[in-house]
Formats: structure tokens, sequence, C-alpha cells
């Protein structure tokens, strides 16, 4: 009698859950509060135009956010948020050019080229109602040179002698040595000394009390609340000084998977997302979405083992780029979205050369390159030198389709010219393990480059980043040392720029990668958003003059 | 039976011991470091040298298992390497969320596994009974991520009836009816794989009882068929299967992994697998120590409901 009570009631509480599961639809559509359009804000856009005050957008993000303080944040999860929270300095527009962000204009720097002298503007709050201040910006920068100090930056910051409060509105750093890069280390967040200053720099980095659950900054947007492993939600902060943002709200929705996030977006769940090349053919059905598409700041490559026989010499490197069809891999696996590469740096960057030597497609130049460097077709149509047989294996990470499909398709471009090459994948931590220091175990890898707004490439490039590891490929050049380790004593832009491209040339001859291509990055974003700009680095950028239409 | 569950009880410490100490051996011998050591060009090496010098990532393996033993026996397991909170903080505030898709989705395989089994048993090699064992293996071939996107894009793209993901509307008040909608697919997808086995297990330990004498005498007795099953049977029938709710709990945890990022569920399994791409060795510890305990104490729960049903088990 107790089972069947017991059934009955399980079979009621399953049709109950059906019945919910049915009938539950309505109230799924997303959160958005047609909340009031604040009064003195709504005149002034009608005067501007269309802009609509008001409304809210939910974000797309593949990351959990670490920390909103800007000076320990490694992540872009971090960093999209943190952007919209704090303000800065300086800013890269759209075609990545410092412009003034808080600070009056660019600073004034000294004939010496060691004193920057920034004007701030007056009546920059922070979301707390106090002012933001010189103190802010010395308070802010010292934590950078302070020997507790334990986040990333540090190293940004050596040639950074002391920050001087003048007056108020007026701050000046000195450095210790000229640094041509020191101009791009502006666009860290402020934070606010009246909250922090009592807190010991070497506790900040926890210091979860601000980083995490109150962070406070002078940025368009005002902190509320962040769920773990849910969301992130800001709304407008009345106050900016810039003038109060449109939207009402801003809030960042975490996915853990990118399918996941593509589905949210298409039953209109969030508004916008970043968008991997793979989903370009499913997003662009989408009538309810536009996609934005711009060039990142990036290269995309082949590195060859440049210690290991037979990449260790030149002419078979060439002859491996020029048996290489990039603009078909462009076209093919990029669905045409990208400019072929032929140095490492981008088009988008101040420093990109007007002209260097280009290895075209050519299979028939890169046989009788491999001829000149003893490399003859053996019996079986492969090649051989030496009894030794042309054979390697391209290594890229596990779960990059586009990464493996590179691997297969060089595979067959190489094997027309008698070359083996076997494409394999493995797991993120294990290959960067095995291509890195001490390993540096590879013969060639699909890999790519984030570019900094600086274009020094030292870091990469100098041999004594051999040990260090970003040279895991083992490139050595005098020449490319030298003029590395000088570049960013060099104030005047159009000569450093003559020198970092004198690099470049040597680069694109010397080809210790092959550099694939430069390619697109896209956003994918519903048709209510209004007033976006792509920014090729800076996801959040002028979110405050986002609207929605309804 | 009290000393019984203490002497089981006690006897976790050393197996908790001795699994701690293989996780801890086998996290390190796999290849990979954690992301923190990755290389970075905007983070010079002597910075992430400083780093992982403070983390103790230096030390030889085996300090470093005693250092974390230590804490953990006081009950800190430490720091997150990548999130840089307390590691216990971050389980608390996610295992409700698995708790609960994890107890929803073997409520909803126990209701629909059960009777089925019992079906499929009581009326062996009939068209019913194929039908069910078909489902059944059907059920446990389908792969969890694969059915589970396919839902969505049935009843929350194409239907548009439940939402693609989350645990709960975004800036909605708490409601429960809200709660139960975001809740209904991740626990039916979870509970597919278990649902299956289930059914057979129910089906096999039903068709061992309907075979017994005291079914017979009770049919003899002239009791409805119904009654003899369900009342006789089945209360018999359901003793070795209830038992495997214990043994299924650790399991759950490895399945909860692959539907929490299906449907963005925020629970500890989606952390588990988060961690492991970035070798936070604390977490890692942490969530497999966690699913170590739930093994433990799963077992023991078997063992003792065994006792419980059954009068004949004594300890």
């Amino acid at each position: 009698m107790l089972n069947k009570k017991l059934l009955m009631l399980l079979g009621l509480a399953l049709a109950f859950m059906l019945v919910l599961a049915a009938c539950g639809g309505n109230d799924d559509a997303p959160a958005e509060d047609p909340a009031d359009e604040p009064t003195e804000e709504t005149d002034e856009d009608a005067a501007e135009g269309e802009a609509a005050a008001g409304g809210s957008v939910i974000l797309g993000t593949s990351g959990e956010p670490v920390t909103f303080n800007p000076l320990y944040s490694q992540d872009t999860a971090s960093a999209d948020v943190i952007d919209l929270i704090h303000a800065s300095l300086l800013e890269s527009d759209e075609n990545l050019e410092l412009i003034p962000m808080i600070a009056t204009d660019l600073p004034e720097i000294s004939e010496d080229g060691l004193e920057y002298t920034f004007t701030l503007n007056e009546g920059v709050l922070f979301h707390d109602g106090e002012e933001l201040t010189a103190e802010d910006v010395k308070f802010t920068y010292d934590i950078f040179k302070n020997e507790d100090y334990t986040g990333p930056r540090a190293g940004d910051f050596t040639e950074l002698e002391s920050v001087e409060v003048i007056d108020e509105y007026t701050v000046t750093f000195t450095l210790n040595e000229v640094d041509a890069s020191f101009i791009t280390r502006h666009t860290y967040g402020i934070l606010p000394k009246h909250i922090l200053e009592d807190v010991p720099v070497a506790d900040l980095e926890e210091h979860m009390e601000y980083n995490r659950n109150n962070p406070v900054g002078a940025g368009p947007f005002e902190f509320v609340e962040y769920q773990d492993g849910q969301y992130i939600e800001l709304v407008a902060f009345e106050d900016y000084f810039a003038g109060r943002p449109n939207l009402d709200k801003v809030t960042f929705r975490v996915f853990a998977d990118t399918n996941a996030e593509l589905l949210a977006f298409e039953t209109g769940e969030i508004d916008w997302m970043i968008l991997p090349a793979t989903e370009l053919a499913t997003a662009e059905t989408y009538d309810h979405g536009r996609i934005s598409s711009v060039l990142a700041l990036r290269y995309d490559y082949i590195g060859w083992n440049n210690d290991r026989a037979p990449f260790d010499d030149v002419r078979v490197r060439q002859a491996l780029t020029m048996a290489i069809d990039r603009q078909l891999i462009v076209d093919e696996i990029m669905d045409g979205r990208g400019e072929v590469a032929h140095a490492p740096a981008s088009p988008l960057s101040w420093a990109y050369p007007d002209g260097v030597t280009e290895f075209d497609y050519d299979p028939e130049g890169a046989l009788e390159l491999l001829a000149e460097a003893g490399w003859e077709p053996g019996a079986d149509g492969i090649l051989e030198k030496d009894g030794e047989k042309f054979s390697f294996e391209i290594l890229s990470n596990d779960g990059n389709v586009i990464r493996r499909d590179i691997g297969v398709i060089v595979q067959q471009m190489l094997a027309e010219i008698g070359v083996e090459a076997q494409p394999r994948q493995m797991e993120w931590g294990a290959f960067l393990d095995q291509i890195n220091p001490p390993n540096y175990d590879f013969d060639a890898v699909v890999l790519a480059w984030a570019l900094a707004l600086d274009p020094d490439p030292t870091a990469i490039w100098h041999s004594r980043e051999i040990e260090n590891g970003l040279n895991n490929i083992s490139y050595r050049n005098d020449r490319v040392d030298e003029l590395a380790g000088g570049n960013k004593r060099i104030i005047d832009q159009d000569e450093r720029a003559a020198v970092i491209g004198e690099i470049y040339e040597i680069l694109a001859e010397e080809q210790p990668y092959t550099f694939l291509y430069y390619p697109e990055q896209h956003i994918l974003l519903n048709n209510r958003v209004e007033g976006f700009t792509h920014h090729p680095r800076v996801n959040m950028y002028k979110l405050n003059e986002w609207y929605v239409s309804e | 039976m009290i000393s019984y569950i203490i002497k089981r009880v006690v006897m976790m410490i050393p197996i908790l011991f001795g699994i701690s100490v293989l996780s801890f051996a086998i996290m390190y011998a796999a290849p990979g470091k954690p992301a923190i050591m990755n290389l970075d060009p905007e983070i010079p090496p002597e910075v992430r040298e400083s780093q992982i010098e403070r983390l103790g990532l230096n030390d030889p393996i085996p300090v470093q298992y005693v250092r974390w033993l230590g804490n953990v026996v006081q009950g800190d397991f430490g720091t997150s390497y990548s999130r840089k909170i307390p590691v216990t903080d971050m389980i608390l505030d996610r295992l409700p969320n698995t708790l609960l898709l994890m107890a929803s989705s073997l409520f909803i395989a126990a209701i629909i596994a059960i009777p089925f089994g019992v079906i499929s048993a009581t009326r062996q090699y009939s068209l019913t009974d194929y039908g069910v064992t078909m489902g059944s293996f059907v059920g446990l071939a389908t792969p969890n991520f694969w059915l589970g996107i396919m839902l969505i894009m049935l009843f929350s793209v194409q239907l548009g009836w439940t939402p693609v993901g989350g645990v709960a509307t975004i800036g909605a008040e708490f409601s429960i009816i809200d709660r139960l909608h975001h809740l209904i697919l991740p626990a039916f997808v979870l509970a597919t794989a278990d649902m299956a086995g289930l059914t057979r297990y129910t089906r096999s330990s039903m068709l061992e009882v309907v075979n017994q004498d005291y079914i017979r005498t009770a049919r003899a007795k002239g009791f409805r068929e119904r009654r003899v099953i369900y009342k006789h049977g089945l209360r018999n029938g359901l003793i070795p299967v209830i038992t495997m709710f214990g043994l299924m709990l650790p399991t759950m945890i490895g399945g909860s992994a692959i539907v929490e990022s299906v449907f963005n569920w925020p629970g500890i399994g989606k952390m588990f697998i988060d961690a492991t791409f970035q070798r936070d060795y604390p977490v890692i510890m942490a969530i497999t120590m966690f699913g170590a305990l739930l093994t433990v104490i799963g077992n023991l729960i078997a063992d003792i409901l065994y006792a419980v049903l059954d009068p004949r088990i004594e300890y």
C-alpha cells in the first residue's frame, strides 16, 4: 500500500514537472528593465540626435573574472569589467592611437624624454562621490613601484623613477632612462587613495573586499554585484565626468562554452558576444543580429625550431614558406577573413613596415631552394639528405579547430613537394610545457601572437629570450639583438619605426616563422544595440555611448 | 551496528589519505604546469619567477604535499592560483547548485527507471520488455553533451519553452518556478545515463524476486497480481537498487561536469574542468578529495541501507 502511494506521488511529481516545463516559457524574456529615463539627460540626447537614454544590455563573456583591480588583472574577462568601472589617464582609440581620458591632453614630455607631465580634468568623481585628483594618480603608480607589489606589471615600470604631485590636477612622472613605450603605460585604471591607502601593498592582490566585492573607480559604470559562475551587474554612473552613459544597466553573463553562448544569443538572451571565426556561417543566418569585423592586433604563424635540423638552414625555412599557399589558407580556413602576413607586426601598428621581403607561393622555387640545401627526392618521392628523410611533426593545441585544419592543409601542401609533415594536437597545458624551456621539444608549432600597443619586438626576438621562453624557437641574430636592445631608447617615433622596420625586414628575410596571416576578429551583436564602436583590443570601448532601440 | 559505522568511519581516514597521496602524485606527474607559470609576453620572466616562488611551486613535491596536507587538516584548502580566492569559498559557493542538480536528476532517474524496470521484469520477453531494454541501451549510448545540445535546440531555440542555460533568470527576483524552469532540462539530461542503468538493474533484481517462493505463496493466497508485485515483490527487489544510489553519487560528479558546461550551470563540475585545464592544483585537489569523500560516504550509506532494509544482513 505504502509503495503504491509513493509511486502515485512520484508520478504526480513528474507530471507536475512536465507541466512546468511546458507552460513556463513566457517568463523567460531576457531581463530588461524598461527603466525610467533620467530627465536631465534625455533633453541633451534629444538635441544630439537619436541616442536615447535608458535600457540595458547583456553581454556574453566566456571566462570568469578574477579581479576588478586594474593593477592585478591578467585576463580579458577581468579587463572587460575593469574598463567599465575604472578610468585611466589615457586610452587608445579604435585606430590604436592614444587619446586622453581623464587627462585633459596627451602628456607634456620634457626635451630629454624623462619627464611626463599630465594635467587632469577637474571634477572627475569616483563612484562614492570623492574627486579624483593627482594624489590618486600618484597613489596608483606608486603601487607598481612598491617592492611589495605582487602583480604582473612591475616590469612595465622599471624605468619609472618617481611620481610627483605638482598641484591637485597636475602630476609628473620622472624616468631614470628614456623609454619610448612608457606612454602606453597610462591606460591603467586609477585607484581611489581614500579607500585603499590603509591596505598594505603586499595584501592588495588578495584584498577581495575591494577587488571583488566592492570595486570603486571613476569609470562610466558602477559595480553592483558579481555572482560567481553566473553574472556581473553594473549600472550607469550618474556623475561620470564625460556625461552619464546612455544605458542604465550592463550585465555580463558568464558562459562555460561557446556553443551555449551562441544559443543564448540566438534566443535573444544576450546582446553581444565575441564570435569565433568557426561560427561565422551560423551567425550569418541570424536575422536579429549583425556581425562586426575588424583586423585584430595579432598575427598567426608556424614557428620552426631554429635549433633543430633541417630548420636551422635559412633556405629550408624560406622554401617551406614558399611551399605553403597562405592565401589559400586564409580563403579556405578563415573564410577569406584576414590578410596574408609577411612580418611579425600588424598592419594596425604605426611600426608596420611599408614593404618587406615577401615569399609568394612558389612550389617550384621551393624545390630549387631545397635542392640547393642538399635535399633531393628519394625512391619514394620524399626528399632526402644524407639518408635522412624530410619528415617532421606540426604541433598545435587541442580543441583549436583552425590550427588543426592549418596542420592538415599544410601537410597536403608540403606533400606536393615531397616533404612529410604530420599534424598533431596536444592539450594546451601539456603543449606549452613541451614547446617551452627547458624542453623545446618540437619541430614546428602553429600559434599566434596577440600584440601589445607598443611594438617593441625584444621579448620575442632577442636571443636572451631563448632561455626565458618567448623566443622558444631559438632564433639568434646579432643584428636583431643590437637593434632590439636600443629601440626603446629612441623617442622619435619615425626614427624608432625605422629601427623596428629593419628588424622586421631581417625576420621577413630569414623566416624563423612562416608568417601566416593577420586575422580578423568578429563581434556578434543584437540589432537593437546602437552606437557600437569596434576596437581591435578593447572590447568595452566607449560602451557609455551605446544605446538600445526597441 | 553503531560500532560498525564507527569502524567504517575510522577506516575512511587511511583511505582518504591514500587517495590524496595518489591524486597529488598523479596531478604533478601530468604534463603541464599551473597556468600562472605559462609564458605571457606582457609579464616579464622575473615577475613570473617571483609569483611561482611565492606559491611554493619550486619546492620538492613531497614538501608541497606535506604543506598541503598540514593546511587541509586545519580545514584550509588553500587559495586558487587562477582565481585568487580561498578554494573553500569557491566550492561552497557552487556546491548547492551541483547538489541540486544531482538530487533532481537522481529523483528523475528513480521515478522513471524503477517503474519501467518493474514492468520490464513482470512482462519478461514481452514487446514492452524489449522496448524498455532497447530504450535503456539507447539512453546509455547517448552522450550527455549531445543530448543536451539537441534538447536545447528543440526546447529552447525552436519551441522557446525553456531558457538555454543558467540557474535563474538574470536580474529577476528569486522564484521557485523560475528555478525549476532552468533545472528541468539539465536534470533530465544528467538523469538519462543513470536511468538506463537503473532500469536494467531494477529489472534483473525484480526478475530474481518474482521467482522466489514467497511470491508464489502470495499468489497462492489469491492476492491480486498488482499487490503481489508492488507490495511483496518490489519491496525486496528494490533493496539492491537502493544501494545503487549510494554508488551512483560519485559518478554523478563526473557526469555533471559535462552537463554543467552545456547548460552553463555554475556548479563544481564545471569548476573542476577549468581548474584541470589551468592546472590550478589547490582546486583540483579540493574537488578530487570531495569526490573521494562522496565515494566513501556513498559506499557506507549503501552498506548501511542494505542492513536496514534487509533484516537478514547484520554487521
